[in-house]
């Protein structure tokens, strides 16, 4: 077909190059431009460790770290499997209160969460806030047991009170800083097409901020169970109790077998954790593999 | 601002949407100045010009997600309900946007579903959208041919699929203003033609207007009205054409 129009031929191919007067070279990026925040960051991190090292040192004796090392650890060995079913009622009671506090704390941290998010609400709201959770963070667990077991007395009520006070301070956060990683695009169009801020926030954001807030929801219930079996060492319930009778009487035998406990319990919690997240992060990922 | 021409316009049953004296400056650049546009009811307008003309820009003056710097954009009261209440004005206002903006980790129903936010409360949201709706959802959906699992998630649909639910969306909500930006970018022919279709049909049979950024001539001349060109270098040299009575000839002419 086309050899019938003689005049295609003529036309130059493309395989011919096309004269070009002036290529344009690259532009030279000045060094300085490299330090942006996150290279700063790094470089200050990195004088901090080199400072940091100038000003740790130990008490100066000799000290035989090995001998003193095997001397405690081999009381520890065997474990004494004889209050297995003691630590096995202590060990629930410490998840029960993990789990309560978790919950209670997830449902006011997604609250304060919003509030606390600089892409959600006005910075006044998001400065008290964060201003709060600051306070509540800087309140160690243990002093927070105290706190409640003074208000409701020594039992498991006072573990759950202070794991929600103590958790909300790191929920908060770390809900607030999903909130903000958040694309706000969804949410805006939502809103250009009429959905009021609830919906928008509903519709918008929460099915992409999800994930993570699973993510570290199952996470905080981890360090709860964990936190959970101090928290007894001032009365709050949960396996405390028994650690603090057993290291005082020396009976490290038997603490052992309550580390053991905790082991197998965060151990499983954590593949379980693990797991979820797997699965929520291979279905938010799938249209990669297209 | 002449105050004659504007009751003229305003006086125009079927005006509605009119911009008058648009201008919008990112920095010290104009992208456009000046710019006067009218849509009326059954109209289909095409946006064009090369791009970083400023079309999306436009667009989103428009349909209020942008704020002009010069000039007002007016919205008839009847036809787009009252535009002293934003939400209720933007519920009429359905936007097709270049980066979709759908919800990836939701399923395709939910989001077609979305479309209709604007219609309710929040608490009548809160759980679920009205069930008795979610068929004609679907329908849409099958329609643009992306029905085969409506409870899949939009991140695992290809770029094509997302757009035609992005426009299952818009349809769904079914508003007095369509706003598409390139709703046909990533679809074949096939789908292109079909959407351009649907969005002319509402335009030509329910009243609805369209305005629509478009790059293909031959869709241009195929589907749209008018058309408004936006000149990338200058911003003052907008120019608005008339493509549909060409169009009519040449299909007059058996082309």
């Amino acid at each position: 077909m086309s050899d019938s129009n003689p005049q295609e031929k003529s036309r130059p191919l493309s395989s011919d190059p096309m004269p070009r007067p002036h290529l344009p070279s690259l532009p030279k990026r000045p060094w300085y431009e490299r330090l942006n925040a996150l290279n700063m960051t790094l470089l200050i991190f990195l004088l901090a460790v080199v400072f940091s090292g100038f000003f740790v040192s130990g008490s100066g004796r000799s000290v035989n770290v090995i001998e003193n090392l095997s001397r405690f650890a081999q009381d520890f060995f065997p474990p004494d499997w004889s209050v297995l079913d003691r630590t096995a009622a202590a060990l629930l009671e410490t998840v029960v209160i993990a789990i309560l506090a978790t919950f209670f704390a997830i449902v006011v941290s997604l609250v304060l969460a919003v509030g606390a998010a600089q892409n959600l609400a006005p910075s006044w709201v998001v400065i008290s806030i964060r201003m709060g959770l600051n306070m509540i963070r800087t309140v160690p667990s243990l002093i927070w047991a105290v706190i409640a077991v003074v208000a409701v007395g020594a039992n498991a009520v006072a573990g759950v009170i202070a794991l929600t006070f103590y958790s909300i301070g790191y929920l908060g956060k770390f809900f607030s800083e999903s909130f903000e990683s958040m694309n706000m695009d969804v949410a805006r169009s939502l809103r250009g097409i009429g959905a009021d801020p609830l919906q928008a926030f509903q519709y918008g954001i929460w099915p992409h901020a999800r994930p993570m807030i699973w993510s570290h929801s199952i996470w905080m219930l981890e360090y709860n169970i964990r936190s959970a079996s101090i928290i007894g060492y001032v009365g709050a319930g949960g396996l405390g109790l028994q650690l603090h009778a057993y290291q005082e009487y020396g009976q490290y035998d038997r603490f052992a077998t309550v580390l053991i406990c905790i082991l197998v319990v965060v151990t499983s919690l954590d593949f379980l954790s693990e797991w979820i997240r797997r699965r929520i992060k291979r279905r938010t990922d799938r249209n990669l593999s297209h | 601002m002449d105050s004659i021409d504007k009751i003229a316009y305003q006086a125009d049953e079927n005006v509605v949407i009119s911009a008058r004296g648009l201008g919008f400056r990112r920095g010290e650049r104009w992208i456009f100045r000046g710019l006067d546009l009218t849509v009326r009811k059954g109209e289909f307008i095409a946006l064009v010009g090369p791009s970083g003309a400023g079309k999306t820009t436009l667009l989103s003056c428009l349909c209020g997600l942008l704020q002009p710097q010069e000039g007002e954009v007016w919205v008839r009261p009847n036809a787009v309900a009252n535009p002293q209440q934003p939400r209720a004005c933007r519920r009429h206002f359905g936007i097709i946007f270049q980066s979709l903006n759908l919800i990836s980790n939701a399923d395709l129903l939910t989001n077609v579903q979305c479309g209709r936010l604007g219609r309710y409360g929040f608490l009548r949201t809160l759980l679920g959208f009205p069930g008795n709706e979610s068929c004609e959802a679907y329908q849409l959906l099958a329609d643009l041919g992306v029905g085969a699992d409506p409870y899949k998630w939009v991140s695992e649909m290809s770029g094509g699929e997302q757009q035609r639910v992005a426009i299952a969306r818009a349809l769904f909500q079914s508003p007095a203003l369509y706003f598409a930006d390139e709703p046909v970018s990533n679809l074949d022919t096939y789908y292109a033609g079909r959407v351009l279709g649907l969005l002319r049909q509402q335009a030509s049979q329910l009243g609805r207007s369209v305005c629509c950024v478009l790059h293909d001539p031959s869709l241009i001349s195929r589907w749209a009205d008018r058309t408004i060109a936006l000149h990338p270098d200058d911003p003052s040299a907008w120019r608005m054409r008339d493509v549909r009575p060409q169009a009519k000839e040449l299909q007059g002419a058996g082309l």
